[in-house]
């Protein structure tokens, strides 16, 4: 059934479009809430192709697609107002039809930085402690423990593309390491030197516009995309042979200069824009550049524009010994550290109340990732009602002409920097700081946003399963290519009978086997038959080579890998000789068996019988 | 808590077919049933903990089982492991 068919029959049988309030889509599920949770035929639904099964939950009624989701959700959007009509009801203004993309960009960013929240919480608290250390001069900022303390907390921020290059990689498939490259080469020694230079630059004869790419976080995240199109295609034409190291060799050529020229000069002069026009509004009206720069400011920062505007403050504390600009600016931090109490207050969550209870205590000193990126943009409204508080702070700080004295990132300790004679700023600033917190932790609470209910839900369950493990739906990708077989019919009955859990099994007509997710490997066996991963999101995978040839002990085997290794899709884990292995009479069929099955409700195997390295071939969904 | 010894004496040790025997056996039962070789201990009820030991040919391994029917779990562990792995 192609998409447009499979859309008009879950449209169909949820109830009609009328039955339908809104509709958002995750990885593998069509989430829908209704109107009325009776009207859906749940039977017609899961027996209908292309439809793995369908699920209740949290008030939600899911319907489970697997990886071509984002291709049906578009087609119900072709073919019905759905979309429409949801975007009516969530959000009133004007631009409607960016909703939907601006939504998309958070969920992406959030996911990528989801892996990195723990650290940065960690790094973030370190950073904290360092700044009260020197206020308090229990350590001199100048001297060489604080050097070493402070570097081993702000690495992440400085070092954040490479990060994000790690994550982004991850999760649009590129190579890790050749996008790590990429990032470094962003920071590399030399060319932060060439930025500061101010000199004509040029690669090639094409101009090039430096900007500063560390702590930035969007030109990364768009160059490894990029990076992985460079990948694919490269991989599609190049021979097998040397593909190694060709792929990566294009991709270092093309990715770092293309992402220099591209987003140098568009970085810059975006941000050299927004600091114009502020430096013309502050003449104009000061209540009005507070607000805009106290509800933009942390837009600019994940964008890398803030840059734009960081030697005007720094050039008006140096010649006039003052400056009136950056005072706004902190009023979006305290807005942002608002939300995260806001999100803190209201949820159920315990992981994020934990998550953001700690960012809300980073971000009052000025450290403000771990609750834009942890908390409140990942939730979406609390980082609206963030920009919001923090226009109306904004505006009272940049009405009340307070002036900056010195620099310093804007928190609580460095608050002081604000502090001139008669005082009087300093109030204003005090003020709209205060407004900022309370309006953007009152408006969080009252919009509310989309707490995780999952794992609560899940939590209420365990107690009554004992099973303490949380399951996420995942995508588990071919590790051969070959002929797929249902597993119930392999001539061996452990497999077989599903005993040691569900799967499918492929005839490989290659000798090697590939990671089939991004996880860590568990089992090594020293026959090298048998290869045991368990995956980032928890789905534990045997791949056992070929049927009783642990009798093999080895031969006909070579090994890449070892006990803890860290793999990726695609890499490369054990080769094999399938005719040595066939003439020694063995039979190479080889199960993928998902050895915790019973942590999730369906695991669905692809209906194509011939399968080639990477294609999906199982799709997990996990329990409610 | 009851414990006991075993010497694994099947020639290609604890690989898959055995492991999941083990397994599903140790599933049967409500206790805890953990196993032991080489200083580490895993849950006996997860395939891929039990095959992540490695257990080879000639090793010691060590069942613990806690639990309101701990005798019944280790008396059904230690069949299946006389039956198909040792002593």
């Amino acid at each position: 059934m192609d998409n447009q068919a499979l859309a008009k029959e879950i449209i169909h049988h949820v109830g009609g479009e009328d039955n339908v309030q809104s509709l958002v889509h995750c990885a593998t599920r069509l989430r829908f809430t209704l109107q009325d949770p009776s009207k859906p035929n749940k039977d017609k639904l899961e027996n209908t192709e292309g439809i793995i099964t369908v699920k209740e939950s949290g008030g939600q009624f899911q319907v489970v697609i697997g990886n071509t989701v984002p291709e049906v959700y578009q087609a119900i959007g072709a073919i019905s107002n759905i979309l429409e009509d949801d975007k009516k009801t969530t959000d009133a203004s004007t631009n409607e039809s960016k909703g939907n993309i601006v939504g998309r960009v958070v969920d992406v960013i959030s996911s990528i930085f989801a892996p990195l929240l723990g650290v940065m919480a960690g790094a973030g608290i370190l950073k904290g402690l360092l700044l009260i250390a020197d206020n308090l001069n229990w350590l001199d900022p100048a001297g060489s423990t604080y050097t070493i303390l402070y570097a081993a907390s702000d690495s992440l921020f400085y070092f954040l593309p490479l990060l994000l290059a790690v994550t982004t990689a991850r999760k649009f498939g590129a190579n890790v390491f050749t996008a790590l490259t990429v990032a470094g080469a962003l920071v590399y020694p030399t060319i932060v030197e060439l930025e500061a230079q101010d000199a004509a630059i040029d690669f090639f004869g094409i101009p090039v516009v430096m900007m500063p790419y560390s702590s930035t976080v969007i030109p990364i995240i768009l160059s490894v995309i990029m990076m992985s199109y460079v990948e694919k295609l490269s991989n599609r034409y190049i021979h097998q042979s040397v593909k190694n190291f060709l792929t990566p060799l294009i991709s270092l050529v093309v990715m770092v200069p293309i992402t220099l020229i591209v987003f140098g000069p568009i970085g810059v002069s975006i941000g050299n824009g927004i600091a114009d026009a502020l430096l013309a509004g502050f003449n104009f009206s000061p209540l009005l550049a507070g607000a805009a720069l106290g509800a933009g400011w942390q837009l600019f920062v994940i964008f890398g524009v803030h840059w734009g505007l960081v030697p005007v403050f720094i050039n008006n504390i140096a010649v006039y010994g003052q400056d009136g600009i950056k005072p706004a600016a902190t009023a979006s931090v305290f807005a942002q550290t608002g939300a995260a109490f806001g999100v803190f207050l209201k949820t159920k969550n315990k992981k994020l109340k934990a998550l953001s209870g700690s960012a809300t205590v980073t971000a009052l000193f000025g450290i403000t990732e771990p609750a834009v990126y942890g908390v409140t943009l990942r939730l979406k409204k609390p980082f609206i009602a963030g920009i919001i508080g923090g226009a109306v702070g904004g505006a009272i700080i940049g009405y009340g002409g307070t002036q900056a004295f010195a620099s310093g990132a804007p928190g609580l300790l460095t608050l002081p920097i604000f502090y001139g004679p008669g005082g009087e700023g300093f109030f204003a600033l005090i003020l709209g700081i205060t407004a900022s917190f309370i309006i953007s932790a009152v408006l969080t609470y009252m919009l509310g946003f989309d707490d995780p209910v999952e794992e609560t839900v899940e939590e209420a369950n365990t107690a009554i399963k004992d099973d303490n493990i949380e399951s996420v739906d995942e995508q588990i990708f071919s590790p051969l290519e070959g002929e797929a077989i249902a597993l119930t019919n392999v001539a061996d009955p452990t497999f077989a009978s599903e005993a040691m859990g569900q799967g499918i099994a492929i005839k490989p007509q290659t000798g090697r086997v590939v990671s089939p997710v991004n996880g860590t490997i568990s089992v090594a066996f020293k026959t090298k038959h048998a290869i045991g991963i368990v995956s980032e999101n928890g789905a534990e995978l045997l791949i056992h080579v070929g049927i009783d040839t642990v009798q093999l002990d080895g031969q006909y085997f070579t090994s890449h890998i070892q006990q803890g290794d860290v793999v990726n899709i695609g890499d490369v884990l054990v080769a094999f000789d399938i005719n040595k292995i066939k003439e020694a009479g063995y039979d190479v069929t080889t199960p993928i068996i998902v050895t915790n099955s019973n942590q999730y409700s369906t695991v669905d195997a692809t209906a194509e019988n011939q399968v080639k390295e990477k294609d999906s071939i199982l799709t997990l969904v996990a329990k409610d | 808590m009851k414990e006991q010894n075993f010497t694994i004496t099947a020639d290609t040790g604890v690989h898959a077919r055995p492991a999941t025997l083990l397994v599903n056996k140790a599933g049967q039962f409500e206790s805890e049933v953990e196993i032991s070789y080489n200083e580490k201990t895993v849950n006996l009820k997860s395939i891929m903990g039990v095959m992540s030991l490695g257990i080879p040919k000639g090793a010691e391994i060590k069942i613990t089982t806690t639990g309101t029917d701990e005798e019944e779990a280790l008396k059904g562990v230690e069949e299946v492991i006389k039956e198909h792995l040792g002593e």
